[in-house]
């Protein structure tokens, strides 16, 4: 858990709000059956909203004392509870309630859009949150200023009922277009998030939209005079209610949740392999975003189960992460939607009950990165063998055969001028036969190094060549766009070569179709002969040269080759 | 004769033009890039070019790139290709669909002189040489119902003659036969082979070509 952790308050001062927010909801109750003009139901609705705001505050302050949700949640209940002393008729409390009727659906747009952390994360945001507080407050006490809100009201400085009308529609109207836009926000940050939201998050936040939703229609409504407004007013307040609820089952849930550990520890117990441990976990922690990444002390790096290099996601990224150890040694890492460090006994459950299985994951990761850094090595192996095969040839090429064409040619001119003399004709013919069976033993030594010809002119070209050495008649085909890189070519090319060769020793075959192609990021070369078959198809000797050329480039060669049924030599490799 | 040459090794390149020189021809032109090439065709229109496959700078294709520009360019000039490899495809390529003032030999080939210097005058001439190398490969692979079983032992020298761009006359010295008998049996493997007998010797190379490749 990465919490810079502020101390939690303590619990007498968790037990004095729980008192006077219970005192609190009793006055206000109190206060309202006694006004014999309030219906009961309006009175309860209010306490559906104040108690569970308090209870739901405090123990978000509790378990999360970082964040000001907590705070702002109970100040919610209280504001509401407030809001009830209107209700009573001496002066004072009636004007103070009314000085609060508006501004608890204010906090509570606060409470929707700060969750979880507790504070607004844009400045768009901070500014449509300041403009309904003002709004709530500001207008409110201007509207009662102007006599909008019936009598008792002490702060009435002149009896203008038009002008208050028009300022409470402005601040009615205001409020429900910023709670819309509140929509918008909640929308546009699930929308970001991209990934599936855990089930009482996603229900939370729902019940926060249905609630802005709510609030800007009953607003909206108070302005145009309907007749239904006091049934609208009390779905708004059901609704408010729901969310503390929403909340409170939220953090019982993960007490179940921990239940779901114990399942957990049997599945794991019966299969502990890495298949499947991702899904397992993600389960028992009801959090589908899950993601796992294990320590490879070796490569010093995070990687994923596979052993591709993985990053941890910083502390911006809107993603959290649970490290897990063992022995003092980082294992794995759990990486989660935030919502779960709420619930830090879950987490440290879940690790423990995963150790074995997470270790086991971490072991095969560690395997397979070794086999894709052999893989690699190997790769460079071939490459720097080919390369230096290469700079031999062009060696040879340049130096001693040219050399031997002029030295002959000089033997040759030579001779010209000797004609007279038969004895050194015939000597200087015999050196120049030397010479011509010398360059013939240097160009199969230079060609079987590397064949020029493909890196001067491509596959086909240099295919068409070995083809037409094949004492079997071959059907070539290669339908290639461009060329490709050079070693998928060098490679291909000695699939071919070396299948032709083989063909020519064993096979007695009456034809052999090549063919090369390219099928989105495939190459595959085929080599098909219609001969004896039953050759060796467990890679022996020259095919596991090809097999080891074709595998360092990511793809496989295989062979086909029953008794009396011919040949068929296929080499697929990866290409981009 | 009018012959450029274009070969990186200096010495192989002096080589060929004192053996040019001293057979008669006049070397125009000598350099060791295919881009120089182009521009000594450019001013001076030699009458065959002998160009080796691999030049500067990368020494992959850009020797073949001049010949096919100039072949291109300068119907007229013929290009002689020299090679340490000889490779069908690149021959091939090479005469794409007319084997006229074309030739592609192996560089071994220079210093059997006499032929040689042939080759250089048929390619200036409008003819064509290929390398001994391809024709026999192609002549000796397997066939399926070969048809090269019908010829006798005699037509297939001849064929294979033709095939590297010999003249009629060519194959009669080379053989120690008539021009006459040579015709006869011309017309006798074209018959056999049936192949439509056309009158340009550099014409029947390529179809001989395509046919022993098929």
């Amino acid at each position: 858990m990465v919490a810079d952790a502020r101390e939690p308050p303590s619990v007498s001062v968790l037990q004095a709000i729980a008192v006077a927010g219970l005192v609190t909801a009793g006055g206000s109750f109190a206060l309202g059956m006694a006004n014999e003009d309030v219906s009961g139901i309006q009175v309860l609705l209010l306490e559906w909203i104040s108690i569970p705001y308090v209870a739901a505050g405090l123990v978000a302050w509790w378990r999360r004392p970082d964040s000001r949700l907590g705070a702002l949640m109970i100040a919610g209940g209280f504001a509401t509870a407030v809001s009830a002393l209107a209700f009573a008729s001496y002066s004072l409390p009636h004007t103070v309630g009314l000085v609060f009727d508006i501004l608890p659906a204010v906090i509570f747009l606060h409470v929707y859009l700060a969750f979880p952390e507790g504070r607004l994360r844009s400045q768009f945001e901070r500014i449509l949150v300041a403009i309904a507080y003002v709004a709530a407050i500001s207008l409110q006490i201007l509207k009662m200023a102007l006599d909008g809100v019936g009598p008792h009201n002490l702060v009435k400085l002149s009896e203008r009922p038009g002008a208050a009308h028009t300022v409470e529609t402005v601040q009615l109207l205001s409020i429900s277009a910023i709670c819309l836009a509140g929509i918008g926000v909640l929308a546009t940050r699930r929308r970001q998030a991209g990934r599936p939201l855990r089930r009482p998050v996603a229900l939370l936040i729902n019940s926060f939209a249905l609630g802005l939703l709510m609030i800007a229609v009953l607003f909206v409504s108070g302005t145009l005079d309907v007749s239904q407004f006091l049934v609208i007013q009390r779905a708004t307040l059901l609704v408010i209610g729901i969310s503390p609820i929403a909340f409170l089952v939220g953090l019982l849930d993960a007490r179940l949740a921990r239940s779901a550990v114990g399942d957990l520890f049997v599945e794991l117990r019966a299969d502990p392999s890495p298949v499947g441990l991702r899904d397992a976990l993600a389960r028992a922690l009801r959090d589908p975003s899950l993601t796992l990444a294990y320590w490879l002390p070796e490569f010093e790096t995070w990687a994923d189960i596979d052993g591709r290099p993985v990053q941890l996601p910083g502390s911006q990224s809107g993603r959290a992460t649970t490290l897990i150890e063992r022995d003092g040694a980082h294992v794995a890492a759990l990486l989660h939607d935030p919502g779960l460090e709420d619930e830090p006994e879950l987490l440290a459950a879940v690790g423990a009950a995963a150790g074995i299985a997470l270790e086991n994951g971490r072991l095969q990761a560690e395997q397979k990165a070794n086999l894709e850094e052999l893989k690699g090595s190997r790769a460079r192996v071939i490459e720097a063998g080919q390369k230096e095969r290469q700079r031999l040839e062009r060696n040879l090429h340049d130096g001693a055969q040219q050399r031997l064409v002029a030295l002959s040619l000089e033997l040759s001119m030579l001779k010209r001028h000797l004609a007279d003399d038969a004895q050194a004709s015939q000597q200087l013919e015999r050196a120049r036969g030397e010479i011509t069976a010398s360059l013939e033993e240097l160009r199969a030594v230079a060609r079987g190094l590397h064949p020029a010809v493909l890196s001067g002119h491509g596959l086909e070209v240099a295919l068409q060549s070995i083809a037409a050495h094949s004492p079997a008649p071959v059907q070539l085909s290669v339908t290639l766009e461009g060329r490709l890189p050079e070693q998928i070519e060098v490679a291909a090319y000695y699939v071919v070569s070396e299948s032709l060769a083989n063909i020519a020793k064993h096979a007695q075959a009456g034809t052999v179709r090549v063919e090369v192609s390219r099928a989105a990021e495939l190459v595959v070369v085929e080599v098909v002969d219609d001969g004896v078959g039953g050759a060796d198809t467990e890679l022996g000797s020259g095919l596991r040269g090809l097999a080891d050329r074709v595998e360092a480039h990511g793809g496989r060669l295989r062979v086909w080759s029953p008794p009396g049924g011919g040949t068929r030599v296929r080499a697929e490799m990866p290409c981009e | 004769m009018r012959v450029a040459i274009a070969e990186d090794s200096v010495l192989l390149r002096e080589g060929l033009a004192r053996l040019l020189g001293e057979a008669g021809f006049d070397v125009v032109g000598q350099c060791g890039t295919g881009d120089d090439l182009l521009l000594k065709v450019r001013s001076y229109t030699p009458d065959v070019v002998i160009v080796d496959i691999r030049l500067p700078p990368t020494h992959s294709d850009e020797g073949l790139r001049a010949a096919l520009e100039i072949r291109e360019k300068y119907p007229s000039v013929g290009v002689l290709v020299l090679s340490q490899y000889v490779e069908l495809g690149l021959a091939l390529k090479l005469l794409a669909d007319s084997a006229e003032g074309v030739g592609y030999l192996l560089k071994d080939r220079i210093s059997d002189v006499d032929d040689f210097l042939a080759a250089v005058r048929r390619v200036a001439d409008g003819g064509s040489a290929l390398d001994p190398l391809i024709v026999s490969a192609l002549i000796s692979r397997q066939r399926a119902d070969d048809p090269l079983a019908r010829l006798t032992a005699r037509e297939r020298e001849v064929l294979e003659l033709m095939a590297t761009g010999s003249s009629n006359q060519g194959i009669a010295d080379k053989l120690v036969i008539t021009l006459r008998a040579v015709e006869k049996y011309v017309s006798s493997i074209f018959g056999k082979l049936g192949l439509p007998s056309s009158g340009s010797e550099s014409r029947r190379v390529l179809a001989v070509l395509l046919f022993l490749q098929s």
